[in-house]
């Protein structure tokens, strides 16, 4: 009980003949203040445990291997494999973050160095509106823009319309952008000025200066924004179920694939037994995944601050 | 400090339990129970549960015969006609909902269904579509995948986007029943909507596209019904059994197990022309 001998506390004991409500005040408060911080603690502790005993069950009835590594997700027949989710999952994220990361650093390299001020007074909060936009609107736009694209190209190779990898890819794309810009921006401001002037000062031009020495700088920075765009993508549900097509099948770029997330919701109405324990497995399994990812970040920014 | 230690621990107790013990899906349709009291009016809970494709309509029943006998309180947990069925084995409920029919073991077990609502499951594609009617081969073969091109249905040269139900829909068992696909030969590959309207969407948006949905909430402004087997889908090809593409909802109960007068009280009201007034009011098609 480390508050009782806090100086908050001390001086209260001081002055206690008079200042009855002043202790009291001084008590809630504390207690307000320990609920506060535990909150976030409990809620993390309770919703970890909630995952491992509803999903964890279900994943060691079904079996580790057969669960993860089974290529059949069909619930009415006991075949629970998850394998063509989990592979879609990652290459729809991995194949969405590697179109987002150039163009996100370019638009950071953009706002921080090269646009004009008035102009990047304009483009920024843009940026950060489209990271305030709720996913469903980008599944809106999706399903009624870039769907009816993709299927010229799916018509074009006669092979049936549907929404498909790509069309989820291209909306992840849209929706991780203004992370991967806001925090690469930051960390590409965050580089001092003397770089970049004893850069120019060697006589190297403008574009010399930033990609050899102020992005070089700020990679720790660039990457944690990386991460942070994977975590969404991974996690990003509703506007992928709205373009994605979601049959259970191995991906390929103009086939229809259902990613981790959206099985969840997806079925979530009709499951009972086995199918709604499997569906808390899979929780399980996105649950892992984003620890795996948070931890990466912990790791990459803590080595950041060593470096510098 | 201790007792500011307990009344943490306490809370931190309060709000675990709470989010471990509501794992359920009552519908919440109805309080708690009244006990027994003397006197005509009917009173006490009726525990049914199963279908939620029945949902609709069967919120409305549930509602009006709670305001004709506020004493009464009939609860309904939508887990699936599955779980309803075998509810009503397990003694779970009183009354099961079934949107599909009662397989041949469990009319063995002793259940009986009783048919209050007709629901159509219509096959409908785009707006654009030439093609007018499928035969029951055709439909199987296209779910299959045997057939993949719309020309070999009388339609234009295009691939075949076929559209199905996510697994665990009723609508979805339900059809493959009736057209005889098992789970495990379904085309792979196949679209899945999460929802009947979504389906309708999915099909109004796709030129190539084929789905089926419920028949209550089909809007033919968005999509073209077809003909199943050269019979159109309509009310009145709905209630001779002309058109096959259809399914029951149903009442299950148990053979010798004595209902509730409660729970009789209400089977009675959703069979009264009161009652199948509400499914026709729902868009189904009322059996008496």
């Amino acid at each position: 009980m480390k508050e009782k001998r806090s100086p908050g506390n001390v001086s209260y004991s001081s002055i206690s003949g008079r200042g009855n409500n002043k202790a009291i005040i001084e008590v809630v408060m504390n207690i307000i203040f320990f609920i506060c911080g535990i909150l976030a603690v409990v809620s993390v502790a309770v919703i970890s445990l909630y995952m491992i005993f509803s999903g964890g069950p279900a994943i060691f009835k079904i079996g580790i291997t057969d669960f993860l590594f089974g290529s059949v997700w069909n619930p009415d027949d006991s075949q629970f494999g998850i394998l063509p989710m989990i592979l879609a999952s990652i290459i729809a994220t991995v194949i969405a973050v590697l179109i987002a990361l150039p163009i996100g650093v370019l638009v950071a390299v953009f706002l921080s160095h090269i646009a004009p001020k008035k102009l990047a007074s304009i483009v920024r909060p843009m940026v950060d509106l489209l990271a305030g936009i709720p996913s469903v609107v980008y599944g809106l736009l999706g399903a009624i823009l870039i769907v009816p694209m993709i299927f010229k190209i799916q018509e074009a190779l006669s092979m049936p319309t549907s929404g498909c990898l790509l069309s989820a890819i291209i909306v992840l794309v849209i929706m991780i952008l203004p992370t991967i810009i806001n925090v690469s921006e930051t960390a590409l401001r965050a580089v001092p000025k003397s770089y970049y002037e004893a850069s120019t000062g060697l006589g190297g031009s403008q574009i010399q200066g930033i990609f050899k020495v102020v992005v070089p700088a700020a990679k720790s920075g660039i990457v944690a924004g990386m991460v942070l765009g994977t975590g969404r993508a991974i996690g990003e549900t509703m506007a992928v179920m709205m373009v994605a097509g979601n049959a259970v099948i191995f991906p390929e770029l103009l086939k229809p694939v259902r990613l981790l997330t959206v099985s969840i919701p997806f079925e979530w109405a009709y499951s009972s037994g086995l199918h709604r324990e499997a569906l808390f497995g899979i929780g399980l399994v996105l649950f892992v995944f984003i620890m795996i990812i948070n931890f990466a970040i912990n790791r990459i920014l803590k080595g950041g601050k060593e470096k510098s | 400090m201790k007792r500011i230690l307990a009344v943490l621990l306490a809370g931190i107790m309060a709000m675990s339990m709470a989010a471990c013990t509501d794992g359920g899906t009552s519908s919440g349709a109805g309080t708690e129970d009244e006990s027994q009291t003397t006197g005509t009016t009917l009173n006490g809970t009726v525990k049914t549960g199963g279908s939620t494709s029945v949902e609709k309509v069967m919120t409305a029943l549930i509602y009006k015969f709670q305001e004709n006998n506020p004493d009464a309180v009939i609860n309904y947990e939508m887990n699936g006609s599955g779980d309803g069925i075998e509810g009503v084995s397990s003694g779970k409920y009183e009354i099961g909902h079934s949107s599909r029919d009662l397989k041949d073991e469990e009319k063995a077990e002793g259940l009986t269904g009783t048919a209050y609502a007709i629901d159509g499951i219509a096959l409908v594609v785009n707006k654009e579509n030439a093609v007018k009617n499928l035969t029951q081969q055709q439909v199987k073969d296209i779910y299959t995948g045997k057939i993949t091109n719309w020309k070999d249905v009388g339609g234009a040269d295009a691939p075949i986007t076929v559209v199905v139900r996510e697994s665990g829909s009723g609508t979805r068992s339900a059809f493959g029943e009736i057209v005889g696909i098992e789970d495990s030969e379904l085309v792979s590959g196949a679209t899945e909507c999460k929802d009947t309207g979504a389906v309708q969407t999915t099909v109004s948006g796709n030129a190539n596209a084929i789905g089926y949905m419920s028949f209550s909430d089909m809007d033919t402004s968005k999509v073209n019904p077809l003909q199943y087997e050269g019979v159109d889908i309509s009310t009145e090809t709905l209630k001779d059994s002309s058109y096959k593409l259809q399914r029951s909802f149903l009442l299950v109960t148990k053979e010798g197990a004595e209902l509730s007068a409660t729970a009789q009280a209400f089977i009675d009201f959703i069979m009264s022309s009161e009652g199948q007034q509400l499914v026709t009011d729902n868009n189904l098609i009322p059996v008496a």
